[in-house]
């Protein structure tokens, strides 16, 4: 019996050490060539937000499509983003696929290659360059406070004391938190400070939106992007953005730093997409057409 | 003295079976009354989400229809919530009165997207069956290594039950999905979150079985022992029987369970089942609850049917009772 229970932890063993051993072969040796030599781009995003992302309902999936069966393929997805991750595909001169895993997933790096890149207007900070590099911004959005129409609140310092909702694991809950680190924006863009506020994190800034629209008293009013507060407000939400914009966040694409394939080279043409969009006028179109305004142009 | 009676009129019926019919009657009237009760509860969950709304007050009692509705505020599009009058009558309660609102579902919405979001039932039935196939077989291997008597199989099944039942399943289903491709293990999300599911309640699912063995008499075992039988026949012949069938209603319950979570697996991004649909589609139109509620029907329903299939295994089983 002593010898069987030997044999048996040996083999055990001998099997995490071969699983760990085991490998899977790729030719390219970096992630620009294995994207080319596949022939699709694997951009992940986060289909709750419209105007940016969000899902086409009466999508037809294309018969020859590149893309695994249990990815998004571009005609399943639309909006800004899936428009600006459809050029990059097509500089690329190869098909955009979509993966949507949940955004702290995304925003938490180590993606184990699953996916390439992000295109999901993240906005690039200090804590997140630390495991993610980013390419130039594509656009900018200023971040706002928006509350209840009929709180009675007109400045941020009426806010003192009371509750505010984000999404969570988004830079408006680093910046209400005051965790200026965490945020990692230059301090030029931060136009303003956090009042003191009790923090109420719900899955997605949507959430807390239509908590609101529902006639919940949790909160007065929410942090988030002035596009989300726009497209709330022709929701028909009641509510208003409070004041001028609190910061300025630049939105750009990201990369795992942990990928297995490096991913300098496809930084880089990424970076020669973005910036032949912004000064052929690309990118200002699709903001214009799906965000009713130019938000591509730097702020001062 | 009856049967002659019987014999005699033909119609007569024997006491014994005017009891048994009583008991028929009993048993056809309670059934009624379970399905009325039924109805009038599935009526009442309808109205309670119909958007109607009934105000009798001032001597005079409207019904009126609460609906959302497109209006240009500021040159701009916005939607409304708006109440339209369908009819009056004048008699009602005097002064205040009582208002009866119910919740306002945004029709439009749930016609417009309501075979989008059914699409996830593919990923949600097909995810579902096979961690309900994964977990069955787990739990039985570890219901069985439990009770065994060599201790490299009973140290592997409470070491399994004791982790799998002590971690999160959210976090499961992330590590076969992003912590194993560190091994060079790379698995689908579908893959990941099968496993992650199976092997979640296949430790949940061993416990009801190892109960199920549990309970069966040490008697039953001895008998079999003592008619020669070894002790796999007796594990296989005589103990497992009659173990499932206690086992079956909780088994039941957690597969129930199970359909539901399987929505956690669309965190990995590639499937894209029933919650995750509805969750999309009413995040970025602002309709969560709206969505929700269209993935809640399917959900019921397949409850409906699991509970049904239950239903028959039991009854099947229970056979041995007679």
């Amino acid at each position: 019996m002593k010898k069987l229970y030997n044999v048996l932890v040996v083999a055990m063993v001998a099997a995490l050490v071969l699983t760990a051993c085991g490998n899977v072969g790729t030719q390219a040796d970096n992630l620009l060539d294995d994207i080319k030599q596949r022939g699709y781009i694997m951009v992940s995003t986060d289909p709750n937000y419209e105007p940016q992302s969000f899902l086409n309902t009466d999508g037809k999936r294309s018969a020859d499509t590149k893309c695994p069966s249990d990815a998004l393929t571009t005609a399943e997805m639309q909006g800004f983003d899936v428009d600006v991750a459809k050029a990059v595909g097509e500089g690329l001169g190869v098909e955009t696929c979509f993966a949507t895993p949940d955004w702290d997933v995304i925003t938490a790096g180590n993606w184990a290659d699953k996916w390439d890149v992000s295109i999901g207007s993240m906005t690039v900070t200090t804590a997140r360059q630390q495991i993610l590099d980013f390419s130039v911004p594509y656009y900018y959005t200023p971040a706002v406070v928006a509350v209840r129409a009929d709180a009675g609140i007109g400045s941020l310092a009426d806010l003192e004391g009371q509750a505010l909702c984000v999404g969570t694991s988004t830079t408006y809950e680093f910046w209400l938190n005051g965790d200026t680190e965490g945020l990692g924006l230059p301090e030029a863009s931060i136009y303003a400070q956090a009042p003191n506020v009790t923090v109420v994190p719900l899955p997605t800034d949507q959430e807390c939106a239509q908590a609101i629209a529902a006639g919940r008293e949790d909160f007065v009013g929410y942090v988030t992007s002035q596009t989300v507060v726009n497209a709330n407000i022709a929701a028909g939400f009641p509510v208003v953005q409070l004041g001028s914009p609190v910061y300025s966040e630049d939105l750009a694409a990201a990369f795992d730093k942990s990928s297995t394939l490096p991913t300098d080279t496809l930084r880089a043409e990424v970076d020669k997409i973005f910036t032949a969009m912004h000064s052929d006028g690309r990118l200002s179109e699709l903001s214009n057409n799906w965000l009713g305004e130019d938000l591509t142009q730097a702020p001062n | 003295m009856s049967e002659i009676a019987n014999t005699e009129t033909g119609t007569q019926k024997t006491h014994a079976q005017q009891l048994h019919e009583a008991q028929l009657q009993k048993k056809r009237q309670f059934q009624a009354n379970v399905s009325l009760t039924w109805l009038i509860l599935f009526l009442l969950l309808l109205l309670i989400f119909s958007s109607y709304e009934i105000k009798s007050s001032n001597g005079t009692t409207e019904f009126s229809l609460w609906q959302y509705e497109t209006v240009v505020i500021d040159g701009k599009e916005a939607l409304k919530k708006t109440r339209s009058v369908i009819s009056t009558i004048p008699f009602g309660l005097p002064d205040e009165g009582i208002t009866l609102k119910t919740i306002l579902v945004d029709r439009d919405f749930v016609k417009e997207n309501f075979s989008f979001i059914a699409g996830g039932l593919y990923w949600t039935v097909r995810v579902s069956l096979f961690s309900i196939i994964l977990a069955t077989i787990l739990a039985l291997l570890a219901a069985l290594a439990r009770l065994s008597t060599f201790p490299p199989f009973y140290a592997l099944s409470t070491f399994y039950v004791s982790l799998i039942r002590g971690t999160p399943l959210y976090l499961q289903i992330l590590f076969f999905f992003l912590a194993l491709p560190q091994l060079n293990v790379r698995m689908t999300g579908e893959m990941a979150g099968v496993l992650a599911l199976g092997l979640n309640y296949g430790a949940y699912m061993s416990e009801i079985f190892r109960a199920g063995i549990a309970s069966v008499g040490k008697g039953q075992r001895e008998a079999a022992i003592a008619i020669g039988m070894t002790p796999a026949q007796t594990m296989k012949r005589v103990v497992l029987p009659q173990a499932l069938r206690f086992a079956i209603p909780p088994v039941g319950n957690d597969f129930i369970a199970m359909t539901k979570d399987s929505a956690l697996v669309a965190a990995t991004g590639f499937v894209h089942e029933l919650t995750w649909n509805a969750q999309k589609v009413g995040r970025s139109q602002f309709r969560s609850l709206e969505a929700l509620i269209i993935a809640a029907i399917f959900y019921w329903i397949m409850t409906i049917i699991l509970t049904y299939i239950q239903g028959i295994i039991e009854s099947r089983l229970a056979k041995g009772d007679r």
